[in-house]
């Protein structure tokens, strides 16, 4: 029977040493943000951001003209940015 | 640092502690007054205590099939929990596998959702997509059972994955190398081994199902609701009764207070993912 | 590979449970928030509409003023019990007797069930039978009806969640403070410091990081109380307590307007997560920094 074990035993998520275990499915990086990212960060910052610019576009921009497809193409734009430079 | 007379703290402290225990002691006192007496002037001191209020829940089969329910469904849910947090605790523990500290970290978020927001989706879920032609899982035992799952299972797996990893190793190895199978294995020798951890699991998750109330509300309508929604029922806005519903309240106090000396040394680490430890 | 296997055959349970009281209710929720759906109105099927459900809630007064109760609540509860929590922190670690006594009983409120602390301060508080305001009454004169007045509703709730939950806080803080070093106070106190100076430059920094997960676990609690504000006022009077969870429970059954309640729904939900990302990100960017 083969078992494989762990080297040490890993209590906190996220931790330092999982990454550097895992280096292709959660690199982190130091881009723009304030934070180290992976690619799961980045991509949930993205969604935050653009849920709130919708919400804030729905309720004081759009009532003045702008469609909310503005809104929308400058979010993809925000989280292309996010998700490639963050 | 100043020393302070360690009396005038004591003090403090007796303060302190009887602004915490007046509200339950309040309770108790509404609990054992009658009906006719609970408008006159406020008395602290009960002087002769009027048992009808226990007799009458007692004596009332709709509310005794409520604690039958809970009982069941909280007991229910806590031995699901505290097993299969067990299981998904070894495997976390003594396998290895891609992406498992995200299933540790996802199995949390479970826990931090508000139970507010799963009220609807649940119940839409439970009613239109989870059945079996006429069977639904809403207002049953199991699906209630169930349901608890989401908060209290991924908290047995927090507090239990600690107490597994500190178990060595080289135990299971031993054991594998005598030809043991691994049910043997998990059985055994790290249950054993596991019991006080397992022990505070099933008991604070019991703690948990036992005084949960939003989701009992929502998710049954008769056949298994519980003594929380129970309690929720005697408060009307044309007239409660004050008594009964005390006395359900103290009912509902009982058990968590009796297994409260057993776990109070864990029940912070508990509230608080093991982040602190008490 | 046979013990991997046993592995996932350990796990499944509860990934297949979770799964399906977890995240399929959560994609549920997310799907019906765009659509048009109410089984008991004119037209009972559900309509996609798009995102008219989130056109509609930011203009939704009821929603809004709900979300301001709620963050008005969290504010003021939390903040008061990081303080008094603080304070009885410091309280209990000088020594004195009966102390592990009176540990257990401000430990006491932490494990009654949310329900039972909403009743126990409606027999507290009722105008009626209430203790309290029969003795404001009497003695300073104050009229007290949570029924009517809602700043007495809304302190009370407070109140009640400071009743609750500050033991919690103590407890965490008092684990904190225990394990702290002493060399830096004794340091401080040669050089003179003062109490002021030294919470804020010794005490406060080293405590930082338990207090910043005692601040996400309250949060996170605080934000999602239901059941004591339901027992204890009902989201009443008016809707000056009736924080986001009340207003689901209140809003969505009654009216069984399941699009839009998805869309109240995910938007609470979307609050809780902001709100928890940013303080677990908080938690985390010290740390982070230290080692880089």
């Amino acid at each position: 029977m083969t078992r494989q074990n762990a080297t040490q035993l890993d209590t906190a998520p996220l931790s330092e040493e999982e990454n550097e275990k895992k280096p292709t499915t959660t690199q982190e990086r130091q881009g723009f943000l304030p934070i180290e990212t992976n690619a799961f960060d980045r991509c949930f910052i993205s969604v935050v951001i653009w849920v709130a610019m919708s919400l804030f576009w729905f309720r004081f921009i759009e009532p003045m003209g702008a469609s909310i497809w503005i809104s929308n193409v400058i979010a993809l734009a925000i989280a292309v940015h996010i998700v490639r430079k963050g | 640092m100043k020393k302070r007379n360690p009396l005038l703290i004591t003090l403090f402290w007796v303060l302190v502690s009887l602004l915490t225990l007046f509200p339950i002691y309040w309770l108790f006192v509404i609990s054992v007054k009658p009906a006719v007496q609970l408008f006159s002037t406020p008395d602290v001191i009960v002087s002769n205590p009027y048992w009808g209020n226990y007799t009458d829940v007692l004596g009332n089969r709709l509310l005794r099939s409520y604690m039958v329910n809970s009982m069941v469904i909280s007991t229910g849910n806590a031995v699901l929990c505290t097993v299969l947090g067990f299981f998904t605790c070894y495997a976390l523990s003594r396998f290895q596998f891609r992406g498992k500290e995200s299933i540790f970290f996802w199995t949390i978020t479970n826990r931090m959702a508000p139970p507010a927001v799963f009220l609807l989706p649940l119940f839409l879920l439970m009613t239109q997509v989870y059945r079996v032609e006429d069977f639904t899982l809403l207002d049953t035992r199991i699906g209630m059972i169930l349901v608890y799952c989401t908060f209290n299972l991924p908290f047995a797996i927090w507090t239990l994955r600690p107490t597994i990893d500190a178990i060595p190793r080289e135990l299971d190895e031993a054991a594998y190398v005598d030809g043991a199978s691994p049910w043997k294995v998990i059985t055994e020798i790290v249950f054993p081994l596991c019991r006080p951890g397992l022990a505070v699991t099933l008991i604070l998750t019991w703690v948990f199902a036992w005084n949960e109330y939003l989701l009992a509300a929502t998710l049954t309508n008769f056949e298994a609701r519980t003594l929380t929604t129970g309690l929720s029922e005697y408060v009307t806005t044309t007239g409660t009764e004050w008594g009964i519903m005390a006395t359900i309240s103290v009912f509902t106090l009982i058990p968590a207070l009796i297994v409260f000396g057993l776990v109070q040394k864990h029940i912070v680490a508990g509230l608080t993912f093991g982040a602190v430890k008490g | 590979m046979q013990s991997n296997k046993l592995g996932w055959i350990l796990l499944a349970p509860t990934l297949v449970i979770l799964f399906f009281f977890g995240v399929l209710p959560f994609l549920y929720v997310v799907f019906v928030s765009f659509h048009q759906w109410n089984p008991f109105a004119a037209s009972p099927e559900m309509i996609f509409n798009g995102a008219e459900n989130f056109r509609r809630i930011v203009f939704d007064d009821a929603f809004l003023s709900s979300l301001g109760v709620t963050v008005a609540f969290v504010v003021f509860a939390v903040l008061s019990e990081l303080i008094i929590g603080y304070l009885l922190a410091q309280a209990f670690m000088k020594e004195f007797p009966g102390k592990s006594i009176f540990r257990t009983i401000h430990t006491l409120p932490l494990i009654m069930a949310p329900i039972i602390v909403g009743s126990v301060w409606k027999l507290m508080t009722t105008p009626s039978i209430g203790i309290i305001p029969h003795y404001l009454d009497e003695w300073f004169g104050i009229t007290m009806n949570i029924g009517t007045s809602a700043p007495a509703a809304f302190l009370t709730i407070v109140i009640m969640d400071i009743w609750h939950w500050t033991p919690l806080v103590t407890l965490t803080l008092i684990a904190a403070l225990v394990s702290l070093p002493r060399d830096p106070f004794e340091q401080a106190q040669i050089d003179g410091a003062n109490k002021a100076q030294t919470f804020w430059h010794i005490t406060l920094p080293m405590i930082t990081p338990a207090l910043v997960a005692t601040i996400f676990i309250r949060l996170m609690d605080a934000l999602r109380t239901v059941d004591e504000v339901w027992m204890l006022t009902g989201g009443g009077p008016g809707s000056s307590t009736r924080f986001l969870g009340v207003h689901i429970f209140k809003e969505v059954f009654p009216k069984t307007n399941y699009g839009y309640g998805s869309t109240i729904s995910v938007i609470v939900l979307y609050l809780t997560i902001v709100v928890c990302w940013l303080l677990y990100v908080s938690m985390l960017a010290p740390r982070k920094n230290r080692k880089g």
